[in-house]
């Protein structure tokens, strides 16, 4: 009997049993997917330094009496270590399909003796280098500008040695694939690589690769007691908190996945409850000839664990490649190997059933609150007595169809409630990554990075050479630039950041820093500090709110540093904000002499004019720049930042981009899905409004405008949310870069206008579509109204 | 009097499980303008049938249907429910309205959206109250659909059908679901009604329904096998008669 009636509801209510399964569908899928890549996400850094072997430390030497000094540390200790050689080379030795790198880290060339266990784009591991083949780093091959693409063609000449390779695919370096990191890999044969350094004489041009395996909870205290001076550093926590743009990306990813398994909590909420209020007439019947409650909530959990258990076998097959789509955007500089196979996804899709038949059980509840003839003559609770719409036509100014459509939504605002958080979510999903990636463009990201404003930047980080000529060589090169700038008139401003690496010492709280030093017209006070006057004699030094915060410090202290082989006292004299070395940095007096002490890199030549040009002159400064470092690329403040953080907006952009593809598919899918769930709900009053003389154009306006409105509403909101949203949960990514305190960069044009329109003219189009459904319904219809 | 509805070789068919059903099959008659024609038969006769085909609320297989001599078939979706906006009226056994609109919002629903009269919004509503009035429902003009009883409802769906000021009133057992007071009350407003000249065209099973009309139909298996002219009923005295009278016809024709 049982079945019987189960078999006959199926086929009479097919529209809203196959609504309903479509949504147990959407949800099982979203749920396993977004969980399933929860789970991965959180473990992906970890599992993927676990196979890739990064070391507890790790080093970079460019000359042989540090790398020596070095040596005789770690022997000495014990230490599990081991050097890799490289071949440094700049954009200026490498062509990309006959075309010259334009890239500003440094570069450099290995073989596969490097410790790291180092992947391809396919997540295997690289085991052997043919003759003739190349690989880069994953920050290189997705930079913009060189096209990088599998296939084409490079070439290296080093001293007069040219060698061709063929790009054979993208490398994931643990170490140097992230966006933050300032050096990147290529990798070779050691044939070619033997061909390339035999150009070099001696060991110029030769880099030591470092990687420590033991880890000494003494060994900061035990390696500053070593005077040496290396190219870089880093610590296993310092090379993943280099991941942070990855983390961005994945948070957002994260951030997405909660999204949609909220709306696909509210989305099963709001059909269950609209089927089962469909229901309530029959259950009325069934009381009214006697049979159980506990056997009427049977029948229905029993309908719904049918359709909830096909929906969900659907769900869990489609979140497979669903979450891997979304994944995606987050493989690319990491091995995501936390994949937890499908058994989670199996076990969500579970969950989704189970969560179907706990909503379906407490609809059911009122089952034993009603009695038949409440059940047949209202609908159980889908029905209302005293209230009716709060707005009446015979006072309003309305035309009809906007009236019934407002009226509608004003009556039953917990009816709508769902599609309204669906659609503000899914606004805000897109405008908060607009917002951060905007911001990362603006110029106004200069000065966390530890640089002043300026007009245009050159780019010419050099690595600077043992020689000694380092900060000498840079003063000249502003000079010349003053003058050839002074040749044509044009009155600006010329300087460079010069970087050091340094401890600093404090109360035996020991700290890396990055010093960084003005060189050339910096002394008109350029640098913005939070707090305190700049350094202004050689013992003075700024330190950013990173290093007072960790090193518990403030104005008036005297801290210790080290700064290349030189160790000084210093007393700190203003504080500022840096997102150089993820906010572990110094300033040091722009006068001091640091001659002697080798610089870690240098930042691009800055140029500010005096003179306030507008932006056609500017172009045509830059222009000039252009010829006068034909080797060199010419930037704006926020092009170098871009440049200068890698391929971060790149990434984000691709999740913008998925995420709006996500956001459109599910605003369509709801839309319609609702859509038809409300005509099919409301056939008795499309019939009849029919038969009253409503044509279908007039009645799919009415099902249409009621979502416009919604959308509307959600539109406003998530505007009036996206500012103080971004700066609740992206805010505190840029703290832990050493941003301290952002001001958005809010443009109004895309994320007022742009991303709302776009969201609105798609979701209203799928409205509209959908609405259309009330063609269907003829006016005789009006007849059979039960 | 005019015809203002003529139907010829009227034919309606339906395809259920590749099984054909003619409802109808080839009907013909007319009615002229200022009748109250009840059509009558047995359940499954073809009753409502011919009432939605007749309005344009319904396809039909084949034949022609004339409304004020225009030719419905032939009309489009838009052009018909323009019809049915301004000249038409219909009134349902159940006596459905939109939940969200108060009583008297559903009332003047129709001729906000027609503008066939040229009035302002305020006007538009108190003719609605006007008629509300007329029909002793005024009091309930502000309620909401649940608070009011059947017989109400039922006097408020013949409102709306009327706020467009129609040609034409269609009604498909429009008592069915009254009691006897109610179905009294609401069969006197219709009468009333078309002594105003409105033409009424009703599907009924109830004898009592029958005995108001002017005209009635008898339809059996899709034809129309008869009809019978009452003629204006002018006062309640002789309601029992025309009842006789119908019931006498009825089991003339195997009722």
């Amino acid at each position: 009997m049982y079945w019987h009636i189960l078999k006959k509801d199926l086929k009479r209510k097919k529209t809203m049993n196959i609504i309903l399964l479509l949504f147990v569908l959407l949800a099982s899928m979203f749920i396993a997917s977004g969980v399933s890549n929860m789970v991965t996400i959180f473990s992906a850094l970890d599992n993927y330094f676990e196979m890739a072997e990064v070391p507890f430390h790790w080093l970079i030497f460019n000359d042989m009496a540090n790398k020596d000094k070095y040596k005789d540390f770690a022997a000495g200790n014990n230490y599990d270590f081991q050097f890799n050689e490289m071949v440094s080379a700049s954009a200026d030795n490498i062509k990309v399909n006959g075309k010259k790198l334009d890239f500003s880290n440094v570069i450099c060339i290995e073989t596969l003796e490097d410790p790291l266990n180092i992947f391809d784009s396919m997540d295997n591991e690289i085991t052997t280098v043919n003759d003739g083949e190349i690989y880069v780093t994953s920050s290189l091959f997705f930079s913009e500008k060189n096209n990088f693409k599998t296939g084409c063609k490079m070439q290296i000449t080093l001293n007069g040695k040219t060698r061709d390779f063929i790009l054979k695919d993208y490398a994931k370096n643990a170490i140097c694939s992230s966006s933050m990191m300032g050096i990147t890999k290529v990798l070779i044969s050691r044939n070619d690589y033997n061909y390339l350094k035999s150009g070099n004489p001696g060991s110029s041009g030769l880099l030591w690769e470092c990687s420590v395996y033991t880890d000494d909870r003494d060994y900061n205290t035990k390696v500053s007691e070593v005077a040496f001076s290396s190219l870089t550093r880093s610590d296993y926590d310092g090379i993943k908190l280099m991941y942070i743009v990855d983390v961005v990306v994945a948070a957002t990813v994260l951030l997405v996945s909660i999204c949609i398994i909220l709306i696909s909590m509210v989305m099963l909420r709001f059909t269950i409850n609209f089927t089962m209020n469909e229901e309530f007439r029959e259950i009325g019947v069934m009381k009214a000839v006697g049979i159980r409650n506990g056997s009427i909530k049977l029948l229905y959990i029993v309908k719904y664990l049918a359709i909830s258990i096909t929906g969900a076998a659907a769900g869990f097959i489609l979140s497979i490649p669903f979450g891997n789509i979304l994944l995606q955007s987050i493989s690319r500089n990491i091995v995501v190997s936390g994949n937890t196979g499908y058994m989670l996804n199996f076990l969500l899709a579970l969950v989704t059933v189970f969560i179907v038949i706990l909503f379906c059980y407490f609809c059911t509840r009122n089952i034993n609150k009603i009695s038949p003839v409440s059940a047949i003559r209202n609908g159980g609770t889908g029905e209302r007595y005293a209230r009716k719409g709060v707005i009446n036509l015979w006072k309003s100014r309305l035309v009809p169809v906007p009236f019934m459509a407002l009226n509608d939504i004003l009556s039953k605002p917990g009816r709508y409630f769902s599609m309204a958080l669906v659609f503000t979510l899914g606004i805000l999903l897109i405008i908060i990554p607009v917002n951060t990636i905007n911001t990362l463009h603006s110029g106004e990201l200069t000065e966390l990075f530890g640089m002043a404003k300026s007009d245009h930047v050159i780019s010419q980080e050099i690595l600077l050479q043992e020689d000694g000529s380092g900060t000498e060589s840079i003063k000249e090169n502003i000079e010349s630039l003053k003058k050839e700038l002074g040749r044509n008139n044009i009155d600006a401003v010329v300087f460079q950041e010069a970087l050091f690496k340094a401890d600093i010492l404090y109360n035996d709280r020991r700290m890396e820093v990055l010093a960084e030093q003005g060189n050339g017209d910096t002394d008109d006070g350029i640098y913005q500090y939070i707090e305190g006057t700049p350094p202004a004699n050689p013992d003075e030094i700024a330190v950013t709110s990173v290093v007072a915060k960790e090193m518990d410090v403030g104005i008036g202290d005297y801290v210790e540093a080290s700064i290349g082989s030189i160790k000084e006292k210093y007393i700190i004299t203003a504080v500022f904000q840096s997102m150089q070395n993820m906010g572990s940095g110094i300033r040091i007096y722009h006068n001091k002499d640091t001659r002697d002490i080798l610089p870690a890199g240098v930042l691009g030549i800055q140029v500010k004019y005096n003179d306030n040009p507008d932006s056609s002159l500017l172009k045509e400064r830059k222009k000039l720049l252009e010829q006068f470092y034909p080797d060199d690329n010419v930037y704006t403040a926020g092009g170098y930042i871009t440049v200068m953080m890698g391929d971060i907006t790149g990434q984000i952009d691709g999740v913008k981009n998925l995420i709006l593809c996500i956001v459109f598919c599910i605003n369509i899918l709801v839309t319609v899905l609702m859509s038809k769930s409300f005509i099919t709900k409301e056939k008795s009053g499309i019939a009849i409004l029919k038969a009253v003389g409503f044509n279908n154009i007039q009645l799919a306006c009415w099902q249409t405008l009621r979502i416009v409105i919604i959308l509307f509403i959600s539109a406003v909101l998530s505007i009036l949310l996206s500012t103080p949203l971004s700066q609740l949960l992206i805010a505190p990514v840029f703290r832990m870069m050493g941003a301290y305190s952002i001001e958005f960069d809010i443009n109004a044009l895309e994320v007022y206008l742009l991303y709302p329109s776009a969201i609105f003219a798609v979701t209203s189009f799928a409205a509209f579509v959908s609405s259309q459904g009330v063609r269907k319904i003829p006016a005789s219809q009006a007849s059979d109204i039960e | 009097m005019d015809t203002i509805l003529e139907v010829k070789n009227l034919c309606k068919t339906y395809i259920i499980n590749k099984r054909q059903n003619n409802v109808l099959k080839n009907v013909t008659f007319s009615i002229k303008a200022g009748d109250m024609t009840a059509i009558m038969g047995a359940s499954g006769s073809g009753k409502s049938t011919l009432l939605y085909s007749v309005s344009g609320m319904d396809n039909i297989t084949a034949g022609e249907v004339k409304f004020c001599g225009t030719d419905i078939p032939g009309m489009n979706e838009n052009q018909l429910a323009k019809l049915r906006l301004n000249k038409m009226g219909f009134i349902f056994q159940q006596m459905y309205m939109l939940k969200n609109l108060s009583i008297l919002d559903n009332i003047i629903l129709p001729a906000r959206q027609s503008r066939k009269i040229k009035e302002r919004y305020s006007e538009t509503a108190g003719r609605g109250r006007d008629l509300m009035r007329k029909l002793g429902i005024s009091d309930i003009a502000d309620n909401d659909i649940n608070e009011v009883s059947g017989g109400q409802l039922q006097r408020a769906c013949i409102c709306r059908s009327m706020i467009n000021k129609p040609d034409i009133i269609f009604a498909d057992e429009p008592t069915g679901a009254l009691d006897r007071t109610a179905s009294g009350e609401v069969m006197e407003e219709l009468a009333c009604i078309n002594n105003e000249g409105t033409t009424v065209m009703l599907v009924t099973h109830d004898v009592r329904v029958a005995a108001r009309c002017t005209r009635l139909l008898y339809i059996a298996d899709g034809n129309i096998e008869g009809e019978y002219n009452l003629g204006r009923c002018t006062g309640s005295t002789k309601l029992r008669e025309r009842e006789r009278q119908v019931s006498n016809w009825l089991m003339e024709m195997g009722w």
